[in-house]
Formats: C-alpha cells, sequence, structure tokens
C-alpha cells in the first residue's frame, strides 16, 4: 500500500466505477440465466464479476491491486445503491482475496496470461467457498454442486483471465496507460 | 435511523446477514424479515411505495432462487414424506430447504435495503475513514471515483455522437458495440482519474491520517443499542420460531 501513488488509487477507483456498473448491470442477466437454467446460470456468467482485479492488476502491477479494487468495486456498487446491501463489500473482499493469491505467488513479477487466469482461478475458488455458506448450496445436490464449482473456473479463467487481458491490452493500445507498467511495456514493444 | 453512524449501520447488518447464513428455520426468518422491514419503515422514514419498488427485483430474485432449488435440489433422505406444494407433490424435505433459501435471499434484501435507503453515501466513506480507519487517501481516491459516474453518462453521449460524425457503422453486433464504446470510456476514466490525482496532490492532499475533518462523525451509545437490538431479533426470532414448533 505504501508504493502506491495517488494516480494509482484513483484510477483504481475510476476502473471499479465503470466495473461497478457492468457488475450491477449483470445482476439481471444473472436472474435470468438462473431462471433458465438453475443456480449454474449464475456460475457460468460469474468470471464477469472478478474482471476489475485482473484488469486493474494487470495495468498497475503492484502487490494488493486486485484486492483493493474489487473492494472499492464493492463499494462503488453500495454507493450507487446496489440493493445486495454491504455484505456485498464483504463478498468482493473475497472474490479480490483469491485473485490477489495468484499474483502473490508469482511475487507480483510475473503477469503471464497464465497467471491472469489463475487469478480468475483463484477468485472463482474463494467466492465459490463463500456463496456455499451465504447461498446455502448444501441444499443441493452434491454432483450438481461440483459441477456448479468446475463451471465457475472455467468461467474465472476465461471471462475474467482473458477478456480480462484483451480489455487491458486493448486500453494499452490508445496510449492511455503510459505512466503504468503495462503501458511501459507496450511502448518498449513497440519501439524494438 | 439516518443518524446511526454508518460504520456501525454497516458492520451490524453484514454481521446479521452472515449469522443469517446459518439459519434453516423459515419461521424464524419470516419473523425477521418482519422486524426488518418494520424498523426500516417505522423508523427510517422511508416511504411505502418506494420501499416496495425497490424490493421488487428482490422478489423476482428469490422465486427464481425456490424454482431452481425445488429443480435441483439433492435427493432427501425420506422421500416418501411428501408435501402439497402449489400443484405438485414434493418431498416434504426438498420443499423446506428450497422455501428457506428463497426466504433467506429475501431476507437479505430487507437487511440491504434497511442499510442502502437510510444512508448518505458520502458520510459512510467518510466515517469508514474516521471509525474504521481506512487510510484517507484510499477512501478520498474512492470518493473522487465515485464523482466520475455522472460524468460517464455524459462521455458515453460524446463518443455516440463522435462515432456518428466520424460515420462509423452503427449497425453492428451487439458484441462488437460494446467494444466500441467500452474501451473509449475505460480509456477516458483513466485520463480523467489521473488528472483528477495529479489536482488532488497540487492543491496539497497528502493522504495522511492526521488530517482534519468539516464533517466529523462519532459513535454513541445510541450505535451501540441498534447494533445490539438488531442482533438480539436474530435470537428472538429464533426463541419464538422453536416455541412455535
Amino acid at each position: 500500500m505504501k508504493s502506491w501513488r495517488m494516480k494509482d488509487i484513483v484510477v483504481m477507483a475510476a476502473l471499479a466505477v465503470v466495473f461497478g456498473i457492468v457488475y450491477l448491470l449483470f445482476l439481471p442477466v444473472n436472474v435470468v440465466m438462473m431462471g433458465l437454467i438453475g443456480p449454474i446460470g449464475t456460475d457460468i456468467i460469474f468470471g464477469v464479476w472478478f474482471l476489475v482485479s485482473i484488469v486493474a492488476a494487470y495495468i498497475i502491477q503492484k502487490p494488493g491491486v486486485a484486492l483493493v479494487s474489487e473492494t472499492i468495486a464493492g463499494i462503488v456498487e453500495v454507493l450507487i445503491g446496489s440493493s445486495v446491501g454491504p455484505i456485498i463489500i464483504l463478498s468482493a473482499i473475497v472474490q479480490g482475496l483469491g485473485a490477489e493469491a495468484a499474483f502473490a505467488i508469482t511475487r507480483y513479477r510475473s503477469y503471464h496470461v497464465l497467471v491472469l487466469m489463475g487469478a480468475g482461478v483463484g477468485a472463482a475458488i474463494t467466492s465459490f467457498i463463500w456463496g456455499y455458506f451465504r447461498g446455502g448450496f448444501v441444499a443441493l445436490d452434491p454432483s450438481y454442486v461440483v459441477l456448479m464449482l468446475v463451471v465457475r473456473i472455467i468461467s474465472g479463467a476465461v471471462i475474467s483471465g482473458l477478456i480480462g487481458k484483451a480489455i487491458s491490452e486493448a486500453l494499452a493500445k490508445t496510449g492511455t496507460l503510459t505512466s503504468f507498467p503495462l503501458g511501459k511495456t507496450y511502448r518498449h514493444r513497440k519501439a524494438g | 435511523m439516518h443518524n446511526i453512524n454508518p460504520s456501525i449501520k454497516a458492520g451490524t447488518v453484514t454481521l446479521a446477514a452472515i449469522v443469517i447464513a446459518f439459519l434453516f428455520d423459515p419461521l424464524a426468518l419470516l419473523l425477521y424479515i418482519g422486524w426488518t422491514i418494520a424498523v426500516t419503515l417505522l423508523f427510517g422514514k422511508v416511504q411505502i411505495r418506494k420501499y416496495l419498488l425497490y424490493l421488487l427485483p428482490f422478489t423476482l430474485f428469490a422465486i427464481g432462487m425456490l424454482v431452481s432449488t425445488l429443480l435441483f435440489a439433492k435427493i432427501p433422505e425420506n422421500p416418501s414424506v411428501t408435501q402439497q406444494f402449489l400443484f405438485w407433490d414434493l418431498p416434504r424435505e426438498t420443499v423446506q430447504d428450497a422455501l428457506a433459501l428463497a426466504i433467506r435471499v429475501f431476507s437479505y434484501s430487507t437487511l440491504s435495503l434497511l442499510f442502502v435507503l437510510t444512508t448518505d453515501k458520502v458520510a459512510f466513506i467518510l466515517s469508514l475513514i474516521q471509525q474504521c480507519r481506512v487510510s484517507p487517501k484510499l477512501a478520498y481516491g474512492i470518493l473522487a471515483g465515485y464523482r466520475f459516474l455522472p460524468l460517464l453518462k455524459d462521455e458515453l453521449t460524446t463518443i455516440r455522437s463522435a462515432h456518428l460524425i466520424r460515420g462509423a457503422k452503427t449497425n453492428t453486433s451487439k458484441f462488437s458495440r460494446y467494444k466500441q464504446y467500452t474501451i473509449p470510456l475505460l480509456a477516458s476514466a483513466i485520463r480523467k482519474a489521473e488528472r483528477t490525482a495529479i489536482a488532488m496532490e497540487s492543491k496539497g492532499f497528502t493522504g495522511e491520517r492526521d488530517r482534519t475533518f468539516y464533517r466529523t462523525y462519532h459513535t454513541s451509545w445510541i450505535d451501540w443499542i441498534f447494533a445490539a437490538v438488531m442482533l438480539g431479533a436474530i435470537v428472538l426470532c429464533i426463541i419464538v420460531s422453536k416455541s412455535f414448533q
């Protein structure tokens, strides 16, 4: 946290605001998915809710960014008026911890696509454990619960890992990220 | 309600939601829902019509939860014990689990509304700094980011007009349209954030903890009584529900 510049924090917050809106927009999608194919519908699109962790961590590349950006997104959701309430902040912290763990394992040195996907998987696992208690998955058929977990892990890897990477790199191409690590590596790549 | 310390209110609601996560007794949950709604409407000065409007999406969500749990429930231990539910005969255990889950979702919503409808957003962030020792640097960063919200809407209009005037294709698929808007929107948000951060620092914002506040928030015994009453009510609901069975 000490190494964060003011710029890092406000950019993180701005990303969190944009993704906070995206998260809220996906809540009704979630209800439709659930209505159509049951609780597993949620898991198919669950990766969307980890996006900010991966995007912010990949852009800023500092310890703690994955956790804090997701937490801010949770706070922003409460501020906008998510009726899920303050508990969404706790859910966000749990997801952020999972994503953060993947980056911590590499000691914040590698932002390879596999690490980004790993962060999505980490968030999927921690959020699933949290959801198990909160959502009362105990009441569901155990084999169905395992299937839900597998689908959520895939969703975390693909939606948040791969799409998150694509979004960050598309942003780097616009040249707005020149004062951030991701933008710098892009400039070098161009020059070289 | 509006005067209760926002941090304590948030903490209480969150704690209550965690306790409820371990509660499977439908009657106790129903009692607690009634209690939460009563507290919100009586002490929160919330209009009933507004309240119902907010509650509507959650009702739909709860119904979705009910249906999906009924369809995908685990195999009950004694499937022969059935219960009539609407038109079908279903295993009693399944029906009870499904009802409890749906009611639980519903009780989360009432708890959340209790917080959301009676709390000033800026007060919540300021109280997080003052009571929960959140770093001012982080908290004011969040507030600055939050202020971008109305600007984003203008930005979207700008991007749309820019696309139009330059003759960009607008009749593309939904997915590529998302891409068309998301990247410029994010890029402009990041640029704005950078400028804001520089402006904050140039005006002497250091983000140190020993700053002073124009608006201060304190905790008093009323806050703690609120917390105790809200959490105590859960225990009471469980006891009342047990005495009925």
